[in-house]
């Protein structure tokens, strides 16, 4: 299967923009989506990624900017004259057709004959070859997200969007799909833009996350890259967990910045703090939970030299099978997530006991303290 | 934080075993038909079998009539008033047809385009409602009188030649012509047949269109592959609410006819009250019911609307 190419496929967006009234969906925002890729639109409910999805299919007009396909600027073209294809959060699938007529419907619209062939080779791609003469209604939930899936594809399309297509399967099954869809990509090859708020899901499928956030693109990168260096303290909150400690900034030393937090010290490599840093200026010091190891704090001396520590008291503990998730009290930050793997459990490590938590200086990263600490924790929790 | 913090599946207790429902209970659906089932009796079934007796009986007003299981009755009926039953199809089907054509564009409008106008449009639609289907006909005869606004524009435009020409309309009248009386009907009708098109197209789904545009469809032709296979229980239901009472409607051609119009109702109601000849007009409504059953049956199965929900 090949895309129709001319020149680069890429999709670009170029200062985009969308507004209803007085209401800004989507700031002026610039996005180049490389040809073949699976790229995530990430974020909360209302931040703006459904809003560009649209913009691109062109069911919705920006209020500025332009969006071209390759070369082509396709910004005052109809979504039917849009060599892109849309699959729906809710499917949107023709109640009145069967699933064959559903698959076939593009092609017949662009007035190709013979497609019988075609509309099989899709279904047995989706894996839904003997539902072809069943209506939409009678199939699960599963599977008409599939034939959604191959009436979208079967157009051969130039980038295929994605409106949060698992939203409404559960869990299980969104997993299934998440990985359906990813061996379905790798197999077509077409660019995917997937919109959605799980960032699992995000994570898991796409080689490239855009962090949406109030209408903005926050953070851009791959899921690892995104994971392990947020820029903002939404990305580092949306994006798994992270601990946040407000920190000094006290001396340096080579590549490294000493931090002064509480009574202690921690280091943090320059490279990996995305704010300025002045000595005594504010800095926001964030470490991943299962990063960080958990020592009981009378076997402290044995903690290796030149790890960030930090003291503190289990304020509670959750056995979740393959790691337990403690929650620390610290001066410096009073709900520390530490996730432990269940290798040698200690038996000490109990609510109450005091502990020394430290980890890799090589781990942490340094943010703009003058940020919201607790920006993205809430939009998670809602999910 | 709901990264690793699935739940486990709940512990479904072991279900009760479910206690067999007491009797009183198994009797209620019953108990709730009751009303209905005695209003069909009394105001349905007992009607119809009184009429289905009348039609097969022979006498006379002055000597009384008496149950004879005289059939001739509905085939001299039949043969003697075929051309009104023929053009009681007709009018009903051309009152249909515009009411159709009028109506479809309408409902499509306040489903889709209205917006905050879609209440104010609806209550303009029914309003017509608050008068008397008597006084709304009769202002139709004046809309329509000779020499009046209307036939006078229709007369400067040469409308008339065309219809008198087909037959519609006769000289520059148009009241006591064909014409008037589907006028009347279409009128009359047109909210039966809006409702229930507005009901259903209403009822779909925004972003089906929105996945056609997606899909190559222009607008036209998601209207024709999409919006109208998809409203077509709307477009049934409506033209049987059209049809059905307009068939066997006989105001519009007394008022807006002539005798030249006389439609099966008019000729049903005359045989009851004038002739007061009972027999042949309880036949000629068994033989009009009887024939609408059939049309709306075939209708019905040609439409094949079983499985659009």
């Amino acid at each position: 299967m090949k895309t129709n190419d001319s020149g680069s496929g890429d999709v670009r967006l170029t200062g985009i923009s969308k507004t209803y009234g007085a209401f800004t969906a989507v700031h002026p925002l610039d996005l180049t989506v490389p040809q073949g890729s699976f790229f995530a639109l990430l974020g909360a409910s209302g931040c703006g990624k459904t809003t560009t999805l649209r913009m691109i299919a062109g069911l919705e007009e920006p209020s500025s900017g332009t969006v071209h396909l390759g070369d082509q600027d396709v910004t005052a073209l109809p979504p039917y004259k849009r060599p892109v294809n849309t699959v729906f959060q809710s499917y949107a699938l023709f109640p009145h057709l069967d699933i064959f007529e559903n698959v076939a419907f593009g092609l017949r619209r662009r007035g190709i004959k013979s497609v019988k062939k075609q509309v099989e080779d899709m279904l047995e791609l989706v894996q839904l070859g003997e539902q072809a003469r069943k209506k939409p209604h009678q199939l699960s939930g599963g599977q008409q997200q599939r034939v959604a899936v191959a009436r979208a594809l079967i157009n051969h399309p130039k980038v295929l969007l994605l409106d949060e297509p698992l939203g409404a399967l559960d869990l299980k099954l969104r997993r299934q799909m998440q990985l359906e869809l990813k061996r379905i990509q790798t197999e077509v090859g077409i660019t995917f833009v997937h919109v959605t708020h799980d960032q699992e899901e995000a994570m898991t499928m796409a080689d490239t996350v855009a962090v949406m956030n109030g209408g903005r693109v926050e953070q851009l990168g791959s899921p690892a890259d995104l994971y392990e260096n947020p820029h903002t303290t939404f990305v580092a909150n949306f994006l798994g967990t992270s601990n946040l400690i407000e920190a000094e900034v006290d001396s340096r030393s080579g590549d490294d910045i000493v931090l002064k937090a509480g009574g202690g010290k921690l280091v943090l490599p320059e490279a990996r703090c995305s704010a300025p840093t002045t000595t005594g200026g504010k800095v926001l010091v964030g470490v991943r939970p299962e990063k960080i190891t958990l020592t009981h704090a009378d076997d402290a001396g044995e903690i290796p030299e030149g790890r960030n520590r930090i003291t503190g008291k289990i304020a509670d503990s959750s056995f979740i099978g393959v790691s337990t998730q403690y929650v620390i009290d610290s001066s410096v930050c009073p709900d520390f997530e530490v996730y432990a793997q269940n290798i040698d459990r200690d038996a000490r490590l109990v609510p109450g006991a005091d502990v020394v938590l430290h980890w890799s200086p090589g781990h942490t990263f340094g943010l703009d303290a003058a940020q919201d600490i607790d920006a993205g924790i809430q939009e998670e929790a809602a999910v | 934080m709901a990264t690793l913090t699935e739940a486990p599946p709940p512990l479904s207790p072991t279900a009760p075993a479910t206690k067999p429902p007491r009797k009183r209970g198994r009797l209620t659906p019953y108990w709730l038909l009751l009303p209905g089932l005695l209003w069909l009796v009394v105001f349905f079934a007992l009607p119809m079998i009184y009429q289905a007796s009348t039609s097969v009986q022979t006498g006379s007003l002055e000597q009384g009539y008496k149950v004879t299981w005289h059939l001739a009755t509905y085939w001299d009926a039949l043969t003697e008033y075929w051309p009104q039953f023929l053009r009681s199809v007709l009018y009903a089907g051309a009152a249909t047809v515009l009411c159709l054509v009028l109506g479809y564009p309408l409902a499509y409008l306040i489903a889709f385009r209205a917006g905050r106008w879609r209440n104010l449009i609806m209550i303009l639609v029914i309003a017509p409602f608050f008068t008397s289907f008597l006084i709304r006909t009769l202002a139709w005869k004046t809309i329509l009188a000779d020499g009046g606004p209307v036939v006078g524009a229709l007369n400067t435009l040469h409308v008339l030649d065309v219809t008198s020409w087909l037959g519609w309309t006769a000289g520059d009248r148009v009241l006591a012509t064909p014409l008037a009386v589907v006028c009347g009907l279409t009128y009359n009708f047109l909210p039966f047949m809006v409702l229930p098109l507005y009901t259903s197209l209403e009822r779909i789904d925004g972003r089906l269109h929105e996945a056609a545009g997606d899909l190559y469809a222009k607008p036209s032709t998601t209207f024709r592959r999409v919006t109208f296979p998809l409203s077509m229980p709307g477009v049934v239901s409506g033209t049987l609410l059209t049809f059905i009472p307009a068939a066997g409607d006989y105001v519009n051609a007394e008022l807006l006819g002539s005798t030249d119009t006389r439609m099966i109702g008019n000729v049903i109601q005359t045989q009851f009250l004038r002739v007061l000849d009972y027999p042949t007009a309880a036949a000629l409504s068994f033989i009009l019911m009887a024939a609408i059953l059939l049309m709306v049956t075939f209708y019905i199965r040609r439409s094949g609307t079983e499985d659009l929900v």
